[in-house]
Protein backbone atom coordinates (compact mmCIF):
# COMPACT_ATOMS: atom_id res chain seq x y z
CA UNK A 1 0.00 0.00 0.00
CA UNK A 2 1.38 3.33 -0.94
CA UNK A 3 0.45 6.71 -2.28
CA UNK A 4 -2.03 9.47 -1.53
CA UNK A 5 -4.95 9.51 -3.96
CA UNK A 6 -7.10 12.56 -4.56
CA UNK A 7 -10.55 12.33 -6.10
CA UNK A 8 -10.70 15.38 -8.35
CA UNK A 9 -14.21 16.73 -8.85
CA UNK A 10 -15.03 18.54 -12.06
CA UNK A 11 -17.93 20.49 -13.44
CA UNK A 12 -18.37 21.26 -17.13
CA UNK A 13 -14.91 19.93 -17.91
CA UNK A 14 -13.18 22.07 -15.27
CA UNK A 15 -11.77 21.18 -11.89
CA UNK A 16 -13.81 22.61 -9.01
CA UNK A 17 -11.85 24.89 -6.67
CA UNK A 18 -11.96 22.63 -3.61
CA UNK A 19 -10.10 19.91 -5.53
CA UNK A 20 -7.18 22.29 -6.00
CA UNK A 21 -7.13 22.75 -2.22
CA UNK A 22 -7.28 18.98 -1.67
CA UNK A 23 -4.37 18.47 -4.08
CA UNK A 24 -2.35 21.05 -2.14
CA UNK A 25 -3.07 19.32 1.19
CA UNK A 26 -2.34 15.89 -0.32
CA UNK A 27 1.02 17.08 -1.65
CA UNK A 28 2.14 18.18 1.82
CA UNK A 29 1.06 14.94 3.47
CA UNK A 30 2.58 12.83 0.69
CA UNK A 31 5.91 14.60 1.10
CA UNK A 32 5.94 13.83 4.82
CA UNK A 33 5.14 10.18 4.05
CA UNK A 34 7.65 10.14 1.20
CA UNK A 35 4.92 9.07 -1.20
CA UNK A 36 3.39 10.30 -4.44
CA UNK A 37 0.09 12.01 -5.19
CA UNK A 38 -2.24 10.43 -7.72
CA UNK A 39 -5.28 12.32 -8.96
CA UNK A 40 -8.39 10.34 -9.91
CA UNK A 41 -10.51 12.00 -12.59
CA UNK A 42 -13.93 10.67 -13.60
CA UNK A 43 -16.29 12.18 -16.18
CA UNK A 44 -16.77 12.90 -19.85
CA UNK A 45 -14.35 15.11 -21.78
CA UNK A 46 -12.13 15.53 -18.75
CA UNK A 47 -8.67 15.59 -20.38
CA UNK A 48 -8.31 19.24 -19.36
CA UNK A 49 -9.06 18.30 -15.76
CA UNK A 50 -6.23 15.77 -15.83
CA UNK A 51 -3.90 18.48 -17.18
CA UNK A 52 -4.93 20.82 -14.39
CA UNK A 53 -4.21 18.06 -11.87
CA UNK A 54 -0.65 17.63 -13.21
CA UNK A 55 -0.18 21.39 -13.12
CA UNK A 56 -1.36 21.48 -9.49
CA UNK A 57 1.20 18.92 -8.40
CA UNK A 58 -0.24 15.48 -9.08
CA UNK A 59 2.54 12.98 -9.85
CA UNK A 60 0.15 10.63 -11.63
CA UNK A 61 -3.39 10.86 -12.97
CA UNK A 62 -5.67 7.89 -13.37
CA UNK A 63 -8.92 8.63 -15.12
CA UNK A 64 -12.10 7.28 -16.64
CA UNK A 65 -13.47 9.31 -19.53
CA UNK A 66 -16.76 8.11 -21.01
CA UNK A 67 -19.83 9.80 -22.47
CA UNK A 68 -21.96 7.75 -20.10
CA UNK A 69 -20.22 9.58 -17.24
CA UNK A 70 -21.27 13.03 -18.46
CA UNK A 71 -23.71 13.44 -15.59
CA UNK A 72 -22.48 12.61 -12.13
CA UNK A 73 -24.40 9.75 -10.59
CA UNK A 74 -23.19 8.09 -7.41
CA UNK A 75 -24.03 4.63 -8.77
CA UNK A 76 -21.81 5.08 -11.83
CA UNK A 77 -18.95 7.10 -10.32
CA UNK A 78 -18.81 5.13 -7.05
CA UNK A 79 -17.88 1.73 -8.51
CA UNK A 80 -15.19 3.28 -10.73
CA UNK A 81 -13.57 5.04 -7.78
CA UNK A 82 -13.71 1.77 -5.82
CA UNK A 83 -12.14 -0.12 -8.73
CA UNK A 84 -9.28 2.35 -9.06
CA UNK A 85 -8.61 2.31 -5.32
CA UNK A 86 -8.74 -1.50 -5.13
CA UNK A 87 -6.37 -1.83 -8.09
CA UNK A 88 -3.79 0.57 -6.68
CA UNK A 89 -4.14 0.15 -2.91
CA UNK A 90 -3.17 3.66 -1.82
CA UNK A 91 -2.51 4.56 1.83
CA UNK A 92 -5.05 7.35 1.77
CA UNK A 93 -7.80 8.84 -0.38
CA UNK A 94 -8.60 12.55 0.02
CA UNK A 95 -11.84 14.03 -1.30
CA UNK A 96 -13.35 17.54 -1.09
CA UNK A 97 -16.31 17.51 1.32
CA UNK A 98 -18.83 18.67 -1.27
CA UNK A 99 -22.21 17.00 -1.81
CA UNK A 100 -20.51 14.72 -4.34
CA UNK A 101 -17.48 14.15 -2.09
CA UNK A 102 -19.57 13.26 0.95
CA UNK A 103 -21.45 10.65 -1.07
CA UNK A 104 -18.43 9.16 -2.83
CA UNK A 105 -16.38 8.94 0.37
CA UNK A 106 -19.20 7.02 2.08
CA UNK A 107 -19.59 4.76 -0.97
CA UNK A 108 -15.87 4.00 -1.03
CA UNK A 109 -15.72 3.40 2.74
CA UNK A 110 -18.45 0.75 2.51
CA UNK A 111 -16.92 -0.96 -0.54
CA UNK A 112 -13.43 -1.10 0.96
CA UNK A 113 -14.55 -1.58 4.59
CA UNK A 114 -12.21 1.30 5.44
CA UNK A 115 -12.24 4.09 7.99
CA UNK A 116 -13.68 7.46 6.97
CA UNK A 117 -13.15 10.88 8.52
CA UNK A 118 -15.46 13.57 7.17
CA UNK A 119 -14.88 17.30 6.89
CA UNK A 120 -11.27 17.67 8.00
CA UNK A 121 -10.02 21.23 8.52
CA UNK A 122 -6.40 20.34 9.32
CA UNK A 123 -4.11 17.40 8.59
CA UNK A 124 -0.76 16.21 9.89
CA UNK A 125 1.29 13.03 9.96
CA UNK A 126 2.07 11.09 13.15
CA UNK A 127 3.64 7.62 13.16
CA UNK A 128 3.12 7.31 9.40
CA UNK A 129 -0.64 7.84 9.81
CA UNK A 130 -2.71 10.91 8.96
CA UNK A 131 -4.19 12.77 11.92
CA UNK A 132 -7.20 14.81 10.85
CA UNK A 133 -8.69 17.64 12.87
CA UNK A 134 -12.42 18.01 12.33
CA UNK A 135 -15.16 20.08 13.92
CA UNK A 136 -17.87 18.27 15.87
CA UNK A 137 -21.05 19.64 17.45
CA UNK A 138 -21.13 22.26 14.71
CA UNK A 139 -17.64 23.46 15.46
CA UNK A 140 -18.26 24.01 19.15
CA UNK A 141 -15.57 21.37 19.66
CA UNK A 142 -12.71 20.03 17.59
CA UNK A 143 -11.57 16.45 17.46
CA UNK A 144 -8.31 14.89 16.31
CA UNK A 145 -9.20 11.67 14.55
CA UNK A 146 -7.01 8.94 13.16
CA UNK A 147 -7.67 5.77 11.19
CA UNK A 148 -5.26 3.33 12.77
CA UNK A 149 -5.29 0.52 10.20
CA UNK A 150 -5.78 0.11 6.49
CA UNK A 151 -7.00 2.62 3.94
CA UNK A 152 -7.56 6.15 5.26
CA UNK A 153 -10.47 7.96 3.58
CA UNK A 154 -10.69 11.62 4.50
CA UNK A 155 -12.93 14.35 3.15
CA UNK A 156 -11.62 17.93 3.39
CA UNK A 157 -13.71 21.01 4.03
CA UNK A 158 -13.70 23.63 1.29
CA UNK A 159 -11.56 26.72 1.93
CA UNK A 160 -9.86 25.16 4.97
CA UNK A 161 -6.64 24.43 3.04
CA UNK A 162 -4.65 26.70 0.72
CA UNK A 163 -5.00 25.84 -2.96
CA UNK A 164 -2.08 24.11 -4.66
CA UNK A 165 0.06 26.42 -6.73
CA UNK A 166 0.62 25.96 -10.42
CA UNK A 167 3.84 24.03 -11.12
CA UNK A 168 3.82 24.23 -14.90
CA UNK A 169 4.26 20.45 -14.95
CA UNK A 170 2.41 18.20 -17.35
CA UNK A 171 2.13 14.47 -17.81
CA UNK A 172 0.32 11.57 -19.42
CA UNK A 173 -2.77 10.40 -17.64
CA UNK A 174 -3.57 6.71 -17.48
CA UNK A 175 -7.09 6.35 -18.88
CA UNK A 176 -8.80 3.14 -17.85
CA UNK A 177 -11.61 1.35 -19.68
CA UNK A 178 -14.16 1.52 -16.93
CA UNK A 179 -17.38 -0.44 -16.99
CA UNK A 180 -20.11 2.08 -16.42
CA UNK A 181 -22.58 0.41 -14.03
CA UNK A 182 -26.17 -0.12 -15.09
CA UNK A 183 -28.53 1.94 -13.01
CA UNK A 184 -32.18 3.00 -13.10
CA UNK A 185 -31.12 6.44 -11.92
CA UNK A 186 -31.47 9.09 -14.60
CA UNK A 187 -30.54 12.75 -14.48
CA UNK A 188 -33.54 14.48 -16.08
CA UNK A 189 -32.14 17.98 -15.97
CA UNK A 190 -29.98 20.49 -14.19
CA UNK A 191 -30.48 24.15 -13.57
CA UNK A 192 -27.70 26.48 -12.59
CA UNK A 193 -28.11 28.68 -9.58
CA UNK A 194 -29.31 32.17 -10.28
CA UNK A 195 -26.55 34.78 -10.51
CA UNK A 196 -24.47 36.01 -7.63
CA UNK A 197 -21.54 34.46 -5.85
CA UNK A 198 -22.04 31.09 -4.15
CA UNK A 199 -21.71 31.29 -0.36
CA UNK A 200 -19.55 28.19 0.07
CA UNK A 201 -16.97 29.37 -2.47
CA UNK A 202 -17.00 33.04 -1.55
CA UNK A 203 -13.87 34.94 -0.49
CA UNK A 204 -16.02 37.78 0.82
CA UNK A 205 -19.43 37.55 2.47
CA UNK A 206 -21.78 40.38 3.42
CA UNK A 207 -24.38 39.01 5.79
CA UNK A 208 -27.55 40.41 7.37
CA UNK A 209 -29.62 39.44 10.38
CA UNK A 210 -32.65 40.51 12.36
CA UNK A 211 -31.31 44.06 12.35
CA UNK A 212 -32.06 44.54 8.65
CA UNK A 213 -35.72 44.71 9.70
CA UNK A 214 -37.38 43.32 6.56
CA UNK A 215 -36.89 41.96 3.06
CA UNK A 216 -36.02 45.38 1.65
CA UNK A 217 -33.40 45.75 4.41
CA UNK A 218 -31.20 43.41 2.37
CA UNK A 219 -31.14 45.87 -0.56
CA UNK A 220 -28.26 48.02 0.75
CA UNK A 221 -26.34 44.84 1.66
CA UNK A 222 -26.87 43.35 -1.83
CA UNK A 223 -25.73 46.60 -3.33
CA UNK A 224 -22.59 46.68 -1.15
CA UNK A 225 -21.92 43.01 -1.95
CA UNK A 226 -22.22 43.80 -5.66
CA UNK A 227 -19.54 46.46 -5.43
CA UNK A 228 -17.25 44.22 -3.38
CA UNK A 229 -17.86 41.05 -5.42
CA UNK A 230 -19.12 39.40 -2.23
CA UNK A 231 -21.78 36.76 -1.65
CA UNK A 232 -24.82 37.61 0.48
CA UNK A 233 -25.42 35.64 3.65
CA UNK A 234 -27.95 35.85 6.44
CA UNK A 235 -28.72 34.63 9.91
CA UNK A 236 -31.47 32.12 10.57
CA UNK A 237 -33.67 34.84 12.07
CA UNK A 238 -33.86 36.65 8.71
CA UNK A 239 -34.61 33.40 6.85
CA UNK A 240 -37.27 32.32 9.34
CA UNK A 241 -38.88 35.75 8.99
CA UNK A 242 -39.11 35.13 5.24
CA UNK A 243 -36.88 38.09 4.32
CA UNK A 244 -34.39 36.05 2.29
CA UNK A 245 -34.35 32.45 0.94
CA UNK A 246 -32.86 29.60 2.94
CA UNK A 247 -29.92 29.14 0.56
CA UNK A 248 -28.41 32.30 2.08
CA UNK A 249 -28.49 31.00 5.65
CA UNK A 250 -25.16 30.75 7.46
CA UNK A 251 -25.05 28.76 10.68
CA UNK A 252 -25.53 25.44 12.33
CA UNK A 253 -28.57 24.50 10.24
CA UNK A 254 -27.43 26.50 7.23
CA UNK A 255 -24.12 26.71 5.46
CA UNK A 256 -20.72 26.61 7.10
CA UNK A 257 -18.48 29.23 5.53
CA UNK A 258 -14.90 30.40 6.01
CA UNK A 259 -14.33 33.37 3.74
CA UNK A 260 -11.38 35.75 3.98
CA UNK A 261 -13.80 38.44 5.16
CA UNK A 262 -17.20 38.03 6.84
CA UNK A 263 -19.14 41.24 7.44
CA UNK A 264 -22.08 40.78 9.83
CA UNK A 265 -24.70 43.53 9.62
CA UNK A 266 -27.37 43.52 12.32
CA UNK A 267 -26.52 39.98 13.38
CA UNK A 268 -26.45 39.52 17.15
CA UNK A 269 -24.25 36.43 16.83
CA UNK A 270 -26.21 33.60 18.45
CA UNK A 271 -24.11 30.51 19.11
CA UNK A 272 -25.82 28.72 16.18
CA UNK A 273 -24.78 31.49 13.79
CA UNK A 274 -21.23 31.53 15.12
CA UNK A 275 -20.99 27.80 14.41
CA UNK A 276 -21.35 28.54 10.72
CA UNK A 277 -18.88 31.44 10.37
CA UNK A 278 -16.39 31.36 13.23
CA UNK A 279 -13.59 30.06 11.01
CA UNK A 280 -13.80 33.14 8.76
CA UNK A 281 -10.35 34.68 8.54
CA UNK A 282 -11.46 38.22 9.30
CA UNK A 283 -14.78 39.11 10.91
CA UNK A 284 -16.31 42.57 10.95
CA UNK A 285 -19.46 43.28 12.96
CA UNK A 286 -21.77 46.24 12.48
CA UNK A 287 -24.49 46.41 15.11
CA UNK A 288 -26.53 48.98 17.02
CA UNK A 289 -26.17 47.01 20.22
CA UNK A 290 -22.66 47.35 21.63
CA UNK A 291 -23.28 44.28 23.82
CA UNK A 292 -24.14 41.99 20.89
CA UNK A 293 -22.24 38.68 21.24
CA UNK A 294 -20.95 39.01 17.66
CA UNK A 295 -18.44 41.62 18.91
CA UNK A 296 -16.84 38.86 21.01
CA UNK A 297 -15.91 37.05 17.83
CA UNK A 298 -15.21 40.00 15.55
CA UNK A 299 -11.82 41.48 14.73
CA UNK A 300 -13.27 44.88 13.91
CA UNK A 301 -16.54 46.35 15.13
CA UNK A 302 -18.68 49.37 14.45
CA UNK A 303 -21.52 50.35 16.76
CA UNK A 304 -23.96 52.07 14.50
CA UNK A 305 -26.90 51.97 12.12
CA UNK A 306 -26.33 49.51 9.30
CA UNK A 307 -28.55 51.58 7.00
CA UNK A 308 -26.03 54.42 7.28
CA UNK A 309 -22.86 52.34 7.42
CA UNK A 310 -23.59 50.00 4.48
CA UNK A 311 -24.13 52.80 1.89
CA UNK A 312 -21.12 54.70 3.28
CA UNK A 313 -18.97 51.58 2.89
CA UNK A 314 -20.28 51.10 -0.62
CA UNK A 315 -19.30 54.65 -1.54
CA UNK A 316 -15.89 54.19 0.08
CA UNK A 317 -15.23 50.91 -1.75
CA UNK A 318 -16.30 52.47 -5.04
CA UNK A 319 -13.86 55.36 -4.66
CA UNK A 320 -10.98 53.24 -3.32
CA UNK A 321 -11.28 50.15 -5.50
CA UNK A 322 -12.22 52.15 -8.57
CA UNK B 1 -46.27 2.58 0.34
CA UNK B 2 -44.44 2.19 3.60
CA UNK B 3 -41.95 4.81 4.74
CA UNK B 4 -39.38 4.82 7.52
CA UNK B 5 -38.06 8.12 8.84
CA UNK B 6 -34.72 7.94 10.68
CA UNK B 7 -34.58 10.33 13.61
CA UNK B 8 -31.60 10.94 15.85
CA UNK B 9 -31.41 12.52 19.26
CA UNK B 10 -28.70 15.18 19.42
CA UNK B 11 -27.61 17.96 21.78
CA UNK B 12 -29.74 21.07 21.33
CA UNK B 13 -28.36 23.78 19.07
CA UNK B 14 -27.98 26.11 22.07
CA UNK B 15 -26.20 23.54 24.24
CA UNK B 16 -22.83 24.46 25.70
CA UNK B 17 -20.11 21.84 25.89
CA UNK B 18 -17.50 20.89 28.44
CA UNK B 19 -14.55 18.62 27.83
CA UNK B 20 -13.02 17.02 30.91
CA UNK B 21 -10.31 14.48 31.61
CA UNK B 22 -9.73 12.08 28.78
CA UNK B 23 -11.73 13.89 26.08
CA UNK B 24 -14.95 13.23 28.01
CA UNK B 25 -17.67 15.43 26.49
CA UNK B 26 -20.73 16.64 28.37
CA UNK B 27 -23.27 19.34 27.59
CA UNK B 28 -26.10 21.30 29.09
CA UNK B 29 -28.60 23.86 27.95
CA UNK B 30 -29.19 26.31 30.72
CA UNK B 31 -31.55 28.43 28.63
CA UNK B 32 -34.13 25.88 27.54
CA UNK B 33 -33.35 23.20 30.13
CA UNK B 34 -33.61 20.66 27.29
CA UNK B 35 -30.10 19.50 26.51
CA UNK B 36 -31.28 16.91 23.95
CA UNK B 37 -33.59 17.43 21.01
CA UNK B 38 -34.65 15.92 17.70
CA UNK B 39 -31.68 16.49 15.37
CA UNK B 40 -32.81 19.74 13.66
CA UNK B 41 -32.22 18.29 10.17
CA UNK B 42 -34.49 15.36 11.09
CA UNK B 43 -37.48 17.63 11.72
CA UNK B 44 -37.62 17.93 7.92
CA UNK B 45 -37.27 14.15 7.66
CA UNK B 46 -40.31 13.54 9.84
CA UNK B 47 -42.36 16.22 8.08
CA UNK B 48 -41.59 14.77 4.65
CA UNK B 49 -42.58 11.30 5.85
CA UNK B 50 -45.92 12.60 7.08
CA UNK B 51 -46.44 14.38 3.75
CA UNK B 52 -45.93 11.05 1.96
CA UNK B 53 -48.92 9.82 3.95
CA UNK B 54 -51.02 12.94 3.38
CA UNK B 55 -50.18 13.57 -0.30
CA UNK B 56 -48.89 10.34 -1.78
CA UNK B 57 -50.94 7.62 -0.13
CA UNK B 58 -48.27 6.15 2.14
CA UNK B 59 -50.04 3.81 4.57
CA UNK B 60 -47.31 3.66 7.21
CA UNK B 61 -44.78 6.21 8.34
CA UNK B 62 -42.55 4.57 10.93
CA UNK B 63 -40.19 6.72 12.99
CA UNK B 64 -36.99 4.83 13.76
CA UNK B 65 -34.27 5.85 16.16
CA UNK B 66 -31.07 4.20 17.30
CA UNK B 67 -29.54 5.69 20.40
CA UNK B 68 -29.55 5.96 24.16
CA UNK B 69 -32.64 5.07 26.22
CA UNK B 70 -33.53 8.76 26.37
CA UNK B 71 -33.95 8.78 22.58
CA UNK B 72 -37.54 7.60 23.11
CA UNK B 73 -38.25 11.36 23.36
CA UNK B 74 -37.53 11.96 19.68
CA UNK B 75 -39.98 9.18 18.79
CA UNK B 76 -42.68 10.75 20.96
CA UNK B 77 -42.13 14.02 19.10
CA UNK B 78 -42.28 12.21 15.73
CA UNK B 79 -45.50 10.43 16.71
CA UNK B 80 -46.98 13.69 17.96
CA UNK B 81 -46.22 15.28 14.58
CA UNK B 82 -48.06 12.47 12.79
CA UNK B 83 -45.94 9.35 12.27
CA UNK B 84 -48.13 6.23 12.40
CA UNK B 85 -45.80 4.14 14.56
CA UNK B 86 -42.29 4.11 15.99
CA UNK B 87 -39.44 1.74 16.80
CA UNK B 88 -36.56 2.36 19.18
CA UNK B 89 -33.29 0.46 18.95
CA UNK B 90 -31.32 0.82 22.14
CA UNK B 91 -28.82 -1.49 23.81
CA UNK B 92 -25.67 -0.74 25.76
CA UNK B 93 -24.08 -3.57 23.76
CA UNK B 94 -24.43 -1.29 20.71
CA UNK B 95 -22.75 1.75 22.29
CA UNK B 96 -19.79 3.33 20.56
CA UNK B 97 -20.30 1.89 17.08
CA UNK B 98 -18.65 3.48 14.06
CA UNK B 99 -20.54 5.06 11.16
CA UNK B 100 -20.83 1.94 9.05
CA UNK B 101 -21.85 -0.34 11.92
CA UNK B 102 -24.49 2.20 12.98
CA UNK B 103 -25.84 2.14 9.43
CA UNK B 104 -25.91 -1.67 9.62
CA UNK B 105 -28.01 -1.50 12.80
CA UNK B 106 -30.48 0.84 11.10
CA UNK B 107 -30.57 -1.43 8.04
CA UNK B 108 -31.30 -4.48 10.19
CA UNK B 109 -34.13 -2.62 11.92
CA UNK B 110 -35.58 -1.55 8.55
CA UNK B 111 -35.37 -5.17 7.43
CA UNK B 112 -37.27 -6.25 10.53
CA UNK B 113 -39.92 -3.55 10.06
CA UNK B 114 -40.40 -5.14 6.63
CA UNK B 115 -41.93 -4.17 3.26
CA UNK B 116 -40.43 -0.68 3.38
CA UNK B 117 -40.32 1.26 0.07
CA UNK B 118 -38.61 4.45 1.14
CA UNK B 119 -36.32 5.54 3.98
CA UNK B 120 -35.88 9.23 4.71
CA UNK B 121 -32.89 10.65 6.62
CA UNK B 122 -31.73 14.17 7.40
CA UNK B 123 -28.68 15.34 5.49
CA UNK B 124 -26.57 15.05 8.62
CA UNK B 125 -26.81 15.07 12.42
CA UNK B 126 -25.58 18.13 14.26
CA UNK B 127 -23.41 16.13 16.67
CA UNK B 128 -21.10 14.12 14.38
CA UNK B 129 -21.84 16.28 11.31
CA UNK B 130 -20.39 13.61 9.01
CA UNK B 131 -23.39 13.25 6.71
CA UNK B 132 -22.40 9.78 5.55
CA UNK B 133 -25.13 7.61 7.09
CA UNK B 134 -27.69 7.89 4.24
CA UNK B 135 -25.30 6.47 1.62
CA UNK B 136 -23.92 3.84 4.00
CA UNK B 137 -27.48 2.79 4.88
CA UNK B 138 -28.53 2.62 1.21
CA UNK B 139 -25.53 0.50 0.30
CA UNK B 140 -26.07 -1.84 3.24
CA UNK B 141 -29.71 -2.30 2.21
CA UNK B 142 -28.74 -2.57 -1.46
CA UNK B 143 -31.11 0.30 -2.29
CA UNK B 144 -30.58 3.43 -4.35
CA UNK B 145 -29.32 6.50 -2.45
CA UNK B 146 -30.68 9.93 -3.37
CA UNK B 147 -28.99 12.59 -1.27
CA UNK B 148 -29.57 16.32 -0.63
CA UNK B 149 -33.18 16.12 -1.83
CA UNK B 150 -34.98 19.47 -1.82
CA UNK B 151 -38.30 18.29 -3.34
CA UNK B 152 -40.10 15.04 -4.06
CA UNK B 153 -41.74 15.66 -7.43
CA UNK B 154 -43.41 12.29 -7.97
CA UNK B 155 -43.42 9.09 -6.02
CA UNK B 156 -45.16 5.73 -6.41
CA UNK B 157 -44.52 2.19 -5.22
CA UNK B 158 -42.26 1.70 -8.25
CA UNK B 159 -40.44 4.94 -8.93
CA UNK B 160 -39.52 8.36 -7.60
CA UNK B 161 -38.49 11.70 -9.10
CA UNK B 162 -36.75 14.24 -6.90
CA UNK B 163 -34.99 17.55 -7.08
CA UNK B 164 -31.53 17.58 -5.50
CA UNK B 165 -29.76 20.73 -4.37
CA UNK B 166 -26.05 20.63 -5.15
CA UNK B 167 -23.33 23.28 -5.25
CA UNK B 168 -24.01 24.27 -8.85
CA UNK B 169 -27.79 24.50 -8.52
CA UNK B 170 -30.65 22.01 -8.82
CA UNK B 171 -30.66 18.58 -10.39
CA UNK B 172 -33.77 16.55 -11.23
CA UNK B 173 -33.27 12.82 -10.87
CA UNK B 174 -35.54 9.80 -11.21
CA UNK B 175 -34.96 6.22 -10.12
CA UNK B 176 -36.77 3.06 -9.15
CA UNK B 177 -37.81 2.15 -5.62
CA UNK B 178 -36.79 1.24 -3.00
CA UNK B 179 -34.68 4.26 -2.09
CA UNK B 180 -32.93 5.93 0.82
CA UNK B 181 -33.18 9.69 0.52
CA UNK B 182 -31.57 12.43 2.57
CA UNK B 183 -33.36 15.75 2.73
CA UNK B 184 -32.31 19.40 3.12
CA UNK B 185 -34.19 22.24 4.80
CA UNK B 186 -35.70 23.63 1.64
CA UNK B 187 -37.92 20.57 1.27
CA UNK B 188 -40.64 21.66 3.68
CA UNK B 189 -41.65 23.60 6.77
CA UNK B 190 -41.92 21.17 9.70
CA UNK B 191 -45.19 21.35 11.60
CA UNK B 192 -45.53 21.67 15.36
CA UNK B 193 -46.99 18.66 17.16
CA UNK B 194 -50.70 19.16 17.87
CA UNK B 195 -52.15 18.92 21.36
CA UNK B 196 -54.07 15.78 20.38
CA UNK B 197 -50.93 14.43 18.76
CA UNK B 198 -48.93 14.87 21.94
CA UNK B 199 -51.58 13.07 24.00
CA UNK B 200 -51.70 10.20 21.53
CA UNK B 201 -47.91 9.99 21.35
CA UNK B 202 -47.59 9.80 25.11
CA UNK B 203 -49.95 6.80 25.18
CA UNK B 204 -48.41 5.01 22.22
CA UNK B 205 -46.61 1.70 22.81
CA UNK B 206 -43.17 1.89 21.22
CA UNK B 207 -41.40 -1.42 20.66
CA UNK B 208 -37.82 -1.42 21.93
CA UNK B 209 -35.39 -3.63 20.04
CA UNK B 210 -31.98 -4.71 21.28
CA UNK B 211 -29.03 -6.28 19.48
CA UNK B 212 -30.59 -9.70 20.09
CA UNK B 213 -33.71 -8.73 18.15
CA UNK B 214 -31.72 -7.75 15.07
CA UNK B 215 -29.81 -9.85 12.59
CA UNK B 216 -26.65 -7.80 12.61
CA UNK B 217 -22.95 -8.38 13.17
CA UNK B 218 -21.38 -5.23 14.58
CA UNK B 219 -18.82 -4.34 17.23
CA UNK B 220 -17.50 -1.27 18.98
CA UNK B 221 -14.04 -2.72 18.29
CA UNK B 222 -14.66 -2.05 14.62
CA UNK B 223 -14.99 1.77 14.72
CA UNK B 224 -11.91 2.11 12.48
CA UNK B 225 -11.67 5.79 13.43
CA UNK B 226 -10.36 6.74 16.84
CA UNK B 227 -10.97 10.16 18.27
CA UNK B 228 -7.65 10.62 19.95
CA UNK B 229 -8.46 14.02 21.38
CA UNK B 230 -11.54 16.23 21.72
CA UNK B 231 -11.09 19.86 22.72
CA UNK B 232 -12.59 23.31 22.60
CA UNK B 233 -11.42 25.37 19.62
CA UNK B 234 -8.72 27.83 20.63
CA UNK B 235 -10.23 31.18 21.53
CA UNK B 236 -9.58 33.90 19.01
CA UNK B 237 -6.56 35.87 20.02
CA UNK B 238 -6.94 39.53 20.74
CA UNK B 239 -9.93 41.71 21.40
CA UNK B 240 -12.26 43.29 18.91
CA UNK B 241 -10.98 46.66 17.71
CA UNK B 242 -13.84 49.12 17.67
CA UNK B 243 -13.74 51.60 14.80
CA UNK B 244 -14.47 55.15 15.91
CA UNK B 245 -15.65 58.10 13.86
CA UNK B 246 -17.97 61.08 13.88
CA UNK B 247 -20.23 59.95 11.07
CA UNK B 248 -20.87 57.03 8.75
CA UNK B 249 -18.43 58.29 6.11
CA UNK B 250 -15.59 58.53 8.63
CA UNK B 251 -16.36 55.09 10.04
CA UNK B 252 -16.48 53.61 6.55
CA UNK B 253 -13.18 55.20 5.60
CA UNK B 254 -11.47 53.95 8.78
CA UNK B 255 -12.82 50.43 8.31
CA UNK B 256 -11.81 50.22 4.66
CA UNK B 257 -8.30 51.38 5.70
CA UNK B 258 -8.12 48.41 8.07
CA UNK B 259 -9.46 45.95 5.50
CA UNK B 260 -6.90 47.08 2.93
CA UNK B 261 -4.16 46.74 5.56
CA UNK B 262 -5.35 43.19 6.30
CA UNK B 263 -5.14 42.42 2.58
CA UNK B 264 -8.49 40.66 2.49
CA UNK B 265 -9.77 42.67 -0.47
Amino acid sequence: MSGVFVYVESRNGQMVSVSGEVLGAAKKIAEELDEEVTAVVIGSDVEAVAETAFDLGADEVIGADDEALANYRLETYGPILTEIVNENEPDAVFIGATTQGRDLSAWLAVDTDAGLIADAVDLRVEDERVVATRPVYAGKLLCDAVIEDGLQIISLRARAFPAAESTGESGDAEWIDADVADTDTEVLGESAKEGGVSLSDANLIVSGGRGVGGPEGFDPLRSLAGVMGAAVGSSRAAVDAGWIPYEHQVGQTGKTVSPDLYMAFGISGAIQHQAGMRTSKLIVAINKDEDAPIFGLAHYGIVGDLFEIAPALEAEFKSRLG
Amino acid sequence: MKAVVCVKQTPSTTATFTVSGDSEVSWEDAGSGKPNVVNPWDEYTVEEGIRLKENHGATDVVALTFGAESSIDVLRTSLAMGCTSAVQVTDSALDGLGNLDSAKVLAAAIDKIGDVNIVICGKQAIDGDSGVTPVMLAKTLGWTPLTFVSAIKEVSDDSITVERTIESGKQEVSTSMPVVISVVNEINEPRYPSFMGIRKANKAQVPVWTAGDLDVDVSADNTKVSWSKVYAPPAREGEVEMIEGDDAAELAEALVDKLLEEKVL
